[in-house]
């Protein structure tokens, strides 16, 4: 503090004489900050003008683009069909989605709880061989997106349900196996240390000195990662897994715009919905915390 | 007296505690029949178990996913280029048509509260709600296939993150220097330039770096429905059934999330 109001001491004349006597001029500019900074706006500033002609966008049409986008909706989307999506099957294929979700949020959950535990390095059983390890699984899930698993998996066991159920899977242990190892990195280790201190071995000092301090914020993390989970389970099914995805392949396919629309209200909708439950139940569990 | 008293509320006690655990045990069973349900509906009735064969079958199959296709890395180049700068172009197209919604969206600036901000959370809902693959076939059917269709996909899906972030930034700030140039006779503007935003930009970088970082995860996909990038790539591979190809272009999308991940977090260091 003291050294910073020396500096701002000697940089507030216009010109004066500094601590180690030499003379200074004032400037807006500090100079290797200023410039460094001006550097990276420069660059990104190329980057992008650079990027804009190696991609051939038509930067002048951009900002007609939202009047086309609108125009398209408007007379190819709209009115949405919602006879098409009252039925039965589509009701089916909503539980389906549902039913999809929960499962691969739940069988991830399960698979996290795990590498939450492997993959904290403060009470890993291991913290140079199942640590890295552990790591590297949960960063190769979550890089993988929940559509490219779903394709391979769709290639391993075919059409259905399951191939989305396992990447759901994947999708969940990639988004709460970090959440959960951030989680146990940031306990407080007196119980920890406790436990070891009498002889308790990984299995307790897991069981009774870490998981009842995480066993709120895991309940919190489980809500949320089934939000995250079924928001891309409305859309799975569009490369091959069952549920709303594949009735919107179907039409999409076949250039059934308004029933597109209609598919495409009624995921927005129940994304909001699950997305209110969500944020209501975390509330409620924040609060018994 | 008092000890029938104390009794009295020790049996309360235990009373009140054996219903909260029959309440939890209600529940629990509930979600484990909930779980028989789905498994019954989804992996017993649904899958066709005669597809998928016996187990040295699965093996067989995923198998043909192990090894390198070295011959098409040369032709790995262009595409990756062209992700990441889907994924730039469209973080900094996402930034600039956030700015009204940030405006809009933030309680203490926004400018006419009735209207407007209900307005900003509809379209950030909205903007999160929708998956990027269903903005990519929105836009590919708006502007065609290739990467501007991507670059608007990528910018609409991250309106919603960062508007909301955004305005949380802005409306938990320091409220001095907004009153002290209030006080000077500053201008909306005015305030909006020299009390607001100097308090939050970086707060502002380093969610956009964040929101980036996510966005290469993206863009590798989108070309899978037609918006260009390693994704049209992959769609390839896969429907010529050179799968050594598609282990190949999983791991150039790995590289590139790799990369982005250390340039977010450095550049969000750097930030602090």
């Amino acid at each position: 503090m003291g050294e910073k109001a020396l500096d701002i001491e000697q940089q507030s004349g216009s010109s004066g004489t500094g601590r180690d006597g030499i003379r200074r001029e004032w400037s807006r500019f500090k100079y290797p900050n200023s410039l460094i900074g001006y550097g990276i706006v420069l660059g990104l500033l190329t980057f992008f003008t650079y990027s804009v002609h190696y991609l051939n966008i038509p930067a002048e049409r951009i900002f007609g683009m939202f009047g086309r986008v609108g125009d398209v909706l408007a007379t190819r989307y709209f009115p949405p069909d919602f006879e098409y999506i009252a039925d039965f099957g589509y009701f089916d294929a909503v539980i389906e989605t549902i039913q999809m979700a929960y499962l691969g949020a739940l069988f991830g959950l399960i698979i996290s709880v795990f590498l939450g535990w492997f993959a904290a390095y403060n009470v890993s059983p291991s913290p140079r061989y199942i640590y890295p390890v552990a790591r590297l699984f949960t960063m190769g899930c979550r890089s993988v997106h929940e559509m490219i698993w779903t394709i391979l998996f769709v290639t391993i066991l075919g059409f259905g349900l399951l191939p989305g159920v396992l990447a759901l899977t994947m999708f969940s242990i990639g988004f709460a196996g970090k959440l959960l190892a951030e989680e146990v990195e940031s306990i407080d280790m007196g119980q920890v240390e406790a436990i070891r201190a009498m002889g308790g071995n990984h299995l307790q000092v897991f069981v009774y000195g870490v998981f009842p301090q995480v066993r709120v914020a895991f309940t919190g993390i489980s809500i949320y990662t089934w939000d995250v989970a079924f928001r891309a389970a409305t859309v799975v099914g569009f490369f091959g897994a069952g549920g709303m995805g594949w009735y919107l392949k179907r039409n999409v396919m076949q250039i059934e715009t308004e029933r597109t629309a209609a598919i495409l209200v009624s995921i927005i909708g129940l994304v909001i919905v699950s997305e209110f439950i969500s944020t209501w139940a975390r509330s409620r569990v924040d609060k018994a915390k | 007296m008092q000890a029938t008293e104390t009794s009295l509320t020790l049996k309360d006690v235990i009373n009140a505690r054996h219903k909260k655990q029959r309440v939890q045990l209600c529940f629990y069973l509930f979600l484990f029949a909930l779980v028989i349900w789905s498994v019954q509906a989804t992996v017993i009735e649904d899958t066709d178990w005669e597809r998928i064969g016996s187990v040295s079958e699965i093996v067989a199959s995923v198998s043909h996913f192990f090894g390198l296709d070295i011959g098409l890395i040369p032709d790995l180049l262009a595409p990756t280029i062209e992700t990441f700068m889907i994924a730039c172009l469209g973080t900094l197209l996402g930034l600039v048509i956030c700015i009204p919604a940030i405006w809009f969206g933030a309680l203490n600036v926004t400018p006419f509260k009735p209207v407007t901000y209900p307005l900003a959370r509809i379209s950030m809902t909205l903007s999160r709600s929708i998956h990027e693959i269903v903005w990519a076939l929105i836009f590919v059917s708006a502007v065609g296939l290739g990467a501007f269709a991507g670059i608007l996909a990528i910018a609409a899906r991250s309106l919603g993150f960062i508007a909301k972030m955004s305005a949380e930034a802005i409306e938990n700030i320091d409220q001095k220097p907004v009153e002290a140039i209030r006080a000077m006779g500053g201008s909306n503007l005015q305030i909006m330039l020299y009390g607001i935003l100097p308090q939050v930009l970086p707060v502002i970088l380093g969610i956009v770096i964040f929101e980036w970082e996510i966005n290469i995860r993206r863009s590798a996909i989108l070309g899978l429905v037609g918006a260009g990038g390693l994704g049209l790539v992959f769609f390839r591979q896969m429907n010529t059934f050179n799968y050594p190809g598609v282990t190949t272009v999983i791991l150039a999308i790995f590289g590139l999330i790799l990369i982005g991940e250390v340039v977010s977090h450095y550049s969000r260091k750097a930030l602090n």
